[in-house]
């Protein structure tokens, strides 16, 4: 899902990297010192989640983790998806510089989505619901990225509709495992360490 | 004693998380476009970093200034081959759809040496079949010829190299920047803190 160099037109960039930048600072203003270690642990997650390749279906689809991202972020994941697409694209020329703004947006923001509809439940609830919501979280993530990079992709490609059923289509295997990924992440951390699910965000305010 | 155990059990996790994911085939979203000459024809082959290849994906062929020469599809096999259009650089770019582009270049000189054996070639049809005694110019255009027809695996298997997938190196290397970067975020955050406390 990421989009290349030189598709974009130059208002689609630009209007990437205005809402990057401000997802971005929301997120450094929000990042505790308690928290930069998770940014990070979660931020290199993301960076080598593009690497996991699903050979089921028709199209080249990889794992994302923006929803777990999401779901223990908050807003900081916009920081901690910045950084690693950006190492993505230097490293291993996924995506590229000049469309960092609009994929760390279309990557984040389903991420801070699902954060606000799932975060709740997930911490809040016990068993199943926590572990359902969980599981949704991750499927629902990926979606809404489809359906952005779609979005973005509107004035460049021929009909929205054809090329986000492209893409959705192409990422339901990845929406499952990404499920099923956030769905034994919630389970291993509530055992573990539940004050990692998003509870320093819920007791603040 | 609990409380490390708890630790080690996180630090496991998400070691293998990582060893599982440089286990598998490094593959991902990039499209590749790999053009040579022979002759006087370019040929292009298409493919995503993965290794699958770009079928129906729309070739676009554009000169120095970045004006369309010519335009086509990949065949089910990811290759597009078209006459040389021009004496120029030739930009070769493909468009995958969903996002993916990918881009070659073919300098001019290369494509004046191809032209330059086409040339000759032309002039030289009337005077065949070429029997005995071969003029020095003649032999090179054979060589010529029969050294294109037995590079191409090579340049294919150049193409192969081409799209490997990220290696290990640069997955790990990654990493260490973003806890690099984690180190310098604490740095900062600590020093603000300490300030803090001492006013």
């Amino acid at each position: 899902m990421h989009i290349s160099e030189g598709v974009l037109s130059a208002s689609v960039l630009v209007a990437g990297v205005a809402m990057a930048a401000a997802g971005v600072s929301v997120g450094l203003k929000k990042m505790d010192y308690e928290r930069i270690p998770q940014v990070a642990v979660l931020s290199s997650a993301f960076f080598v989640a593009s690497l996991i390749h699903v050979p089921i279906g028709p199209s080249n689809a990889h794992l994302i983790l923006n929803g777990i991202n999401g779901l223990l972020l908050g807003w900081l994941c916009f920081p901690s998806i910045l950084v690693a697409l950006a190492l993505q694209a230097l490293l291993f020329q996924f995506g590229g510089i000049t469309v960092l703004g609009i994929n760390t947006v279309n990557m984040a923001l389903p991420g801070l989505i699902c954060y606000y509809l799932f975060s709740r439940l997930v911490n809040r609830e016990k068993g199943p619901i926590s572990l359902a919501a969980a599981f949704a979280c991750g499927l629902l993530a990926v979606f809404l990225s489809g359906v952005l990079v779609a979005l973005s992709l509107l004035f460049t490609e021929e009909s929205f509709m054809s090329v986000a059923k492209l893409i959705v289509l192409a990422h339901v295997p990845v929406m499952i495992i990404e499920g099923i990924i956030t769905l034994f992440c919630v389970a291993f951390l509530k055992r573990v360490k539940p004050e990692l699910l998003g509870g320093i965000h819920e007791k603040r305010s | 004693m609990k409380n490390g155990h708890k630790k080690s059990s996180i630090v496991l996790f998400f070691a293998s998380i990582l060893i599982i994911s440089t286990a598998l085939p490094a593959s991902a979203h990039r499209a590749i476009i790999f053009a040579w000459v022979e002759g006087d024809t370019v040929f292009t082959e298409s493919k995503f970093s993965g290794g699958r290849r770009a079928i129906n994906a729309e070739v676009l062929v554009l000169d120095r200034e970045g004006k369309q020469l010519l335009e086509g599809r990949t065949n089910d096999k990811g290759e597009f081959s078209f006459k040389i259009p021009k004496l120029t650089d030739l930009r070769i770019v493909v468009t995958a759809g969903t996002g993916h582009q990918g881009e070659w270049t073919i300098p001019e000189s290369e494509i004046r040496e191809a032209g330059a054996v086409l040339e000759k070639k032309r002039t030289d049809e009337p005077s065949q079949p070429v029997a005995l005694g071969l003029g020095k110019e003649e032999i090179k255009d054979l060589v010529d010829d029969s050294l294109d027809r037995k590079l191409r695996p090579i340049v294919r298997m150049m193409t192969e190299s081409q799209s490997k997938g990220p290696s290990v190196n640069e997955i790990v290397g990654g990493i260490g920047y973003i806890f690099g970067l984690m180190g310098v975020a604490l740095y900062f955050k600590s020093r603000g803190k300490k300030r803090r406390s001492e006013n």
